[in-house]
C-alpha cells in the first residue's frame, strides 16, 4: 500500500540544513528537491529546497521521519488506515 | 558489445575509450528561451532525483504491468538520449582520466538529495570536459565550487572512492557525450536505486562479470559488503561467497577487496547468456 507523505513547506523551512527526516528514514523514501529551477550565477536560497516522499513505495509508514520532524511538518497517510 | 559500443565505440575497444565522445560543441550562443525551457524541464530537481514520479509507482502498486511497461520504456527512452550511466571497473575508469581533461571533482547532487549532504563531505563526483569550465555560471549545481585535478590526482582520488567501497561510473549528458564520472552507491544513487529497485536501466551494466574461485575463497567474507546491487551474499553452508552473476553489475569492487585473489572479473560477452544481460 502506497502512502501519502505530505510536508508543509511553510514549516520546513531549511531542509538542506535541518536534514533529520532524510537520515532518519529507514528505507531512505524521503528526496530533497527545490521548487524553483536552477538559476544561472546564482545559487538556490534555502527556502525554495523542499522535502518530498519521492520513493514511497519503500514506507513501512513506521512514522520516524513524522516525530523527528522539529516544525511538525510531515504527515503520512495510508488511505486504508493505520499510520496517522 | 553493448549497443553503446557498437555504436559510438567507432574502433575502440568500449566507447567509453572513444576520445571523440569527449568532446562536444559547447561553446554556442544558447538561445534565453532554450534555456529557460531547459532547466523547467528538469524533473529531477523538482523530484528529489527521481528518474520515475508517483505514476510509476501507483501502476506497480495496482499491478498495472501494461502502464508499468510503458513509463518504463519512456522513461529509459528519455534517459538513454539525454542523461545515463554504464558501471567501469577501477582500471576503466583509470583509463579514462588518461583520456579525458580537464577533470573537475565536484559535489554530488544524488547524495545532497538523499541526505542533503554538506558539499565538503560530498566531493565525489568527477565532471570531465571543457563543459566543467563553465562552473562558475552554475553555483547550484557546483555547490562547494570544483577542484581541477591533475591525471595523477585524479587517479589517487579514484583509488581512494574505491576503496571507500564506491562503485565507478560513467554517465552522458546528451549521449554519446560522456561528462561525469561518478562514484555511487546504494542506496544515494539514484540510477543505482532506480535500476535495482526499479528495474528501470538508467544505469548499465559493465563489460566484465565477477567470478568466485571457491578453491581460494576462504570465506572471510570482507567482500560482501562491497557489492552494491544485492548480486553477493555469503552461503553459511559452504563457507564462502557467493555471486548472482546475472544479477552482477561487473563494478569489480568484490574484487578489488579479496587478499586471497579469489575474485576474478571474466567478460561478459564471453559467457553466451550473459552477454546481452545490460
Amino acid at each position: 500500500m502506497l502512502p501519502t507523505v505530505t510536508v508543509d513547506d511553510q514549516k520546513c523551512a531549511d531542509p538542506l540544513s535541518c536534514r533529520k527526516c532524510l537520515l532518519i528514514c529507514p528505507t531512505h523514501v524521503l528526496g530533497l528537491g527545490t521548487d524553483v529551477p536552477i538559476k544561472k550565477f546564482r545559487e538556490t536560497d534555502p527556502e525554495h529546497f523542499i522535502v518530498r516522499g519521492v520513493r514511497v513505495d519503500k514506507c513501512t509508514g513506521c512514522l520516524d521521519c513524522v516525530k523527528v520532524c522539529p516544525q511538525n511538518a510531515i504527515q503520512v497517510s495510508f488511505s486504508g488506515g493505520g499510520a496517522r | 558489445m553493448c549497443e553503446w559500443c557498437e555504436k559510438y565505440g567507432d574502433g575502440y575497444e568500449r566507447w567509453y575509450f572513444n576520445p571523440a565522445n569527449y568532446a562536444r560543441r559547447l561553446y554556442k550562443i544558447r538561445k534565453e528561451e532554450a534555456e529557460a525551457l531547459g532547466a523547467e524541464a528538469d524533473p529531477q530537481a523538482a523530484g528529489g532525483m527521481a528518474f520515475v514520479g508517483h505514476d510509476f509507482l501507483e501502476a506497480r502498486e495496482r499491478g498495472d504491468v501494461a502502464t508499468v511497461e510503458q513509463i518504463k520504456q519512456q522513461v529509459e527512452g528519455i534517459s538513454w538520449i539525454t542523461h545515463f550511466g554504464q558501471v567501469l571497473t577501477l582500471e576503466e575508469a583509470l583509463k579514462i582520466v588518461d583520456i579525458m581533461y580537464p577533470i573537475g571533482l565536484m559535489t554530488c547532487a544524488c547524495r545532497r538529495s538523499m541526505q542533503g549532504l554538506p558539499d565538503e563531505e560530498n566531493f565525489t563526483c568527477m565532471g570531465m570536459g571543457t563543459g566543467m569550465y563553465k562552473w562558475e555560471r552554475w553555483p547550484d549545481t557546483y555547490r562547494g565550487g570544483v577542484h581541477f585535478l591533475t591525471p595523477d590526482e585524479s587517479k589517487e582520488v579514484l583509488a581512494k572512492l574505491n576503496k571507500r567501497g564506491l562503485v565507478h561510473t560513467v554517465f552522458t549528458f546528451g549521449t554519446p557525450y560522456l561528462a561525469g564520472l561518478c562514484n555511487c552507491d546504494y542506496p544515494d544513487c539514484s540510477a543505482i536505486r532506480t535500476v535495482v529497485d526499479l528495474g528501470i536501466r538508467v544505469l548499465w551494466k559493465g563489460h566484465y562479470v565477477a567470478k568466485i574461485d571457491p578453491e581460494l575463497c576462504n570465506g572471510c567474507a570482507s567482500c560482501v559488503h562491497r557489492c552494491q546491487f544485492r548480486a553477493l551474499s555469503f552461503s553459511p553452508s559452504k563457507n564462502k561467497a557467493i555471486i548472482d552473476q546475472f544479477q552482477c553489475f561487473g563494478c569489480g569492487l568484490c574484487a578489488t577487496e579479496c587478499d586471497q585473489d579469489a575474485i576474478t572479473l571474466v567478460e561478459r560477452a564471453n559467457l553466451p547468456a550473459l552477454a546481452n544481460v545490460w
